[in-house]
């Protein structure tokens, strides 16, 4: 039986090609006729695994071809592989980070910062012509390897399979050592053997506990930016002033202040404006990081940020989002439910923990640049201690009139899985809603176990 | 063998609880710590009595601690996270407050989760990933001061340097005495086994240290009597083993038991239930950023990162430790979910290699399923050290 693939479809071609261009870091512009074109000629030919219908991935079989800025971050994804082989023949210099920071101190000195995923989807984007089946046999293939090098109980590897066996031109892994994971600081400690084992290293040293009250603390993480501006600037051999820093502080806040006003405004309505995958890429938009491209995300997020405004004030409804839909929150690391398939059983995902917690932390713009960044930093509410984090956690949830709160972590995530219990209690206990923590299998696909637990929650609530 | 002086050891450590008990009546307080970095002169000088938080080996427990933590934390948190749970454990129970450090994040989530479920008053020592960066030093100096200045609060006086003197000087002469038993145990014509001087030095970790340091005393005299001169060398028929990797509390036993119901002979190791916390720290300076430095500059644990192979003093340390026992093989123990040691695995392997140096992991837990399993594993890898040693033994003959 053949595949059931997605096409975008021409009833919505003239509309998209009235809306605004994506501009990039180096200046250059793509139209929406050159996205459309992509979307539907080249993309389904090179990556045709993320045109194919398939319930476990999460793909439906529509999307919603009118919300303009889904298609562009559709767009951003399928070339970003390519993106970053030129960005890496015209010489940039490209970082591998971890999930959940801010980039700031990359921005300032010219450096593109690619976390875990993004790493990932650099390298699978390399080769062509895959469905889903290959897609997901080729990504545990390359796990496996690092795997086989590290833990078979890793979770993050530090990028090891495609920096070190895959061959990916990382310069410099650079991620902040932040509380969220166990794994990073090991997998970063990893580089140190292997075929590219002179990959450069730092390891950017989050403290912690009650850290953003001491003012040494703060000095600390602000000289551990320092140090990482200044490893950056050794491998591109160009210099990051303070001033660069100011200025990629002032544009990160622009996009962390835009995904914030994004958000609010989603929540500020009972009709859902989008469905859970598209608001899902739009907040992620506001670190700037998402595409490799921080005027890319920019230009993208500024055009959502209307779109979302306009349909909010006329009452307009997401695709495929159900009548009364039980508003879930979800908590926990690097992982969501599926989302399409909690929609269809009844439910709307209204927000996450992670990806979003530094978004809220906006750097103060006067005075000592690193200092200021620091504190920000240290104050990310996803790094604080159970009960802080957990109040903030229930000011996201009341913001965003949750029904539900479902904590999800990877197989073999140590950290967060450890506080997920008492996390858990102090909302339920504070709030009163339901809660449920799950697992994601061993490097798991999202199986239909998974899928049957989520959907209980749901027929619950 | 028969140490005398390791039974009066084992006696007062049957006492003990009840000792702790009566100390508590008369107004003194039990300070639970664990984490490699908690410099536990300062507690010890605040004239608290430290006892160190550290219990393996049930697998009941490790359920139990699964309930509040999660099923992927380490099976060492997991069960002490149990154990407070529980509160069964008579050390635990005479525990008025507790300090942890975060060396390994894990032990930070347990200090979190004790805190939050059991309502423990826990005080937190942070450490720097980088820690042998200058800065990091600054910022461990500070912590170490904030740290002193919880326990204060908690002790109602301030620290008196003439005691953490004292202290220091207490505790070096434990260290130093240590040693010294230490290579007794790894001798040609030993008279005393690794086994007992383990539980020696685990011994420490509850008794009172003054008592504790005059029975260490009197146990080097016994050996100094026993075996005149230990010279660290083969028996013939040796399997000279090292253990490595995540730590063996007290009442896990069960590798040592495989090891030694095989054959093996342990005469070394580097783990930080053992040695490995006793040697290289040397405290420059009578203050509380003195001790913790000290702490600090020690050879690091693998939950801190060191990003270069080629001087990283871990592995540094375990050479000169392997030289020094003349061990023939490194047993790796990885306790299930201990990412600092497990990461590490193959890659110390591949270095020992180098050396000629084979090297064995054995992931496991605290449950006794896997203990066939491991025997098989343990005695292959005796045997193969054995019939090495005997083919070497014999070309030089
Ligand atoms: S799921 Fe946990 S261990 Fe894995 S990358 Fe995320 S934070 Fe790290
Ligand atoms: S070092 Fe290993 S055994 Fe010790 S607390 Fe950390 S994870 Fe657990």
């Amino acid at each position: 039986m053949g595949k059931k693939l997605f096409r975008y479809s021409e009833e919505n071609k003239d509309k998209f090609l009235e809306s605004d261009n994506i501009t990039f870091n180096d200046g250059s512009v793509v139209t929406p006729e050159e996205i459309w074109d992509y979307l539907t000629v080249e993309g389904p030919v090179k990556y045709p695994g993320t045109y194919e219908i398939n319930l476990s991935q999460g793909n439906r079989d529509s999307r919603d071809e009118t919300l303009s800025t889904s298609l562009k971050t559709h767009y951003l994804s399928l070339t970003f592989s390519a993106r970053m082989e030129k960005a890496k023949e015209s010489g940039k210099t490209i970082a591998f980070i971890q999930g959940g920071q801010a980039v700031d101190p990359y921005t300032a000195a010219d450096t593109i910062a690619l976390r875990p995923f993004l790493v990932g989807q650099w390298y699978h984007g390399r080769e062509h012509g895959n469905d889903i089946y290959k897609s997901v046999l080729r990504r545990k293939q390359s796990k496996e390897s690092a795997f086989h090098d590290m833990s078979f109980e890793a979770c993050q590897t530090g990028g090891y399979e495609h920096v070190q066996v895959g061959d990916l031109p990382i310069d410099v892994i650079a991620p902040y050592t932040v509380l969220r994971c166990s794994d990073v600081s090991y997998g970063v400690e990893a580089h140190r053997h292997g075929p590219n084992k002179d990959v450069k290293l730092i390891n950017v040293d989050y403290p912690m506990r009650h850290q953003a009250d001491k003012p040494w603390a703060i000095e600390y993480f602000a000289q551990n930016l320092r140090k990482l501006v200044k490893t950056l600037d050794e491998v591109r051999g160009k210099t990051t002033t303070e001033y660069d820093l100011l200025r990629a502080i002032k544009l990160h806040n622009e996009g962390r202040r835009l995904g914030n006003e994004l958000a609010d405004l989603w929540w500020s309505t009972d009709i859902p404006p989008t469905n859970s995958d598209d608001r899902n890429s739009l907040v992620a938009l506001a670190n700037l990081d998402m595409h490799g491209d921080v005027q890319a995300s920019l230009s993208v997020l500024k055009e959502a940020k209307n779109i979302i405004a306009e349909r909010v004030k006329n009452g307009v409804k997401g695709h495929a989002v159900t009548d009364n839909p039980k508003r879930l929150f979800i908590l926990g690391s690097c992982v969501g439910i599926n989302e399409s398939r909690s929609e269809d059983a009844g439910a709307i995902v209204v927000g996450k923990d992670d990806q979003w917690s530094h978004c809220t932390s906006i750097v103060e713009e006067e005075g000592d640049p690193y200092y200021n960044l620091a504190k920000a930093t240290l104050e990310y509410p996803y790094e604080q201690s159970i009960e802080k984090r957990a109040q903030w956690t229930i000011e996201q949830i009341k913001k965003s009139r949750a029904d539900g709160v479902i904590f999800i972590h990877n197989w073999g995530c140590n950290t967060q899985a450890a506080i997920s219990r008492p996390i858990v209690d102090f909302i339920k206990r504070e709030t009163g809603i339901p809660t449920y923590i799950h697992e994601r299998d061993l490097h798991g696909l999202r199986d239909e176990q998974e899928q049957n637990r989520v959907n209980a929650f749901i027929e619950m609530l | 063998m028969s140490i005398k002086t390791l039974e009066i050891v084992r006696k007062r450590l049957e006492e003990r609880p009840e000792e702790l008990r009566e100390a508590r009546k008369k107004g003194q307080k039990v300070v639970g710590w664990t984490g490699y970095n908690v410099p536990e002169e300062i507690i010890h000088a605040l004239g608290f009595i430290p006892v160190r938080i550290a219990v393996g080996g049930d697998d009941r427990l490790v359920e139990v601690g699964a309930r509040y933590a999660s099923s992927k934390t380490c099976v060492f948190i997991r069960e002490i996270v149990g154990a407070f749970a529980e509160n069964e454990d008579p050390y635990i129970q005479q525990t008025d407050f507790l300090a942890f450090d975060a060396t390994c994040l894990q032990n930070y989530r347990a200090a979190e989760v004790i805190e939050y479920f059991f309502k423990k008053d826990v005080v937190v020592l942070a450490v720097p990933r980088n820690f042998a960066e200058d800065d990091a030093k600054t910022y461990f100096v500070h912590e170490a001061n904030e740290f002193t200045r919880l326990l204060e609060e908690r002790a109602g006086i301030a620290l008196d340097p003439a005691r953490l003197a004292e202290s220091v000087a207490l505790y070096n002469d434990i260290r130093k005495t240590l040693k010294s038993i230490y290579t007794f145990q790894a001798a040609k014509d030993n008279v005393i086994s690794w086994e007992e001087v383990y539980d020696l030095i685990q011994a420490g970790e509850l008794l009172d240290k003054h008592e504790y340091l005059s029975l260490l005393h009197q146990t080097l005299a016994e050996l100094k009597e026993r075996h005149h001169n230990p010279v660290i060398e083969s028996d013939d028929g040796d399997s000279r083993i090292f253990i490595s990797g995540s730590l063996i509390p007290r009442g896990d036993r069960k590798l040592i038991s495989i090891i030694n119901s095989v054959g093996g002979r342990i005469v070394g190791d580097d783990l930080w239930s053992g040695i490995l916390p006793h040697l290289d720290l040397d405290i420059k300076e009578i203050s509380p950023a003195g001790v913790a430095l000290g702490y600090l500059n020690r050879t690091p644990h693998a939950a801190l990162p060191y990003l270069n192979l080629e001087s990283d003093r871990r592995l540094k340390k375990l050479h000169e430790l392997l030289s020094q026992s003349k061990a023939q093989g490194v047993i790796y123990h990885t306790l299930r979910y201990c990412d600092p040691f497990t990461f590490k695995a193959k890659e110390t392997k591949n270095v020992l290699a180098k050396s000629g140096i084979p090297l064995l992991e054995i992931h496991t837990e605290y449950a006794g399923s896997d203990y066939e399993a491991m025997k098989t594993r343990v005695e292959a890898f005796v045997e193969m050290i054995r019939i090495k040693s005997e083919s070497v033994q014999e070309e030089a003959a």
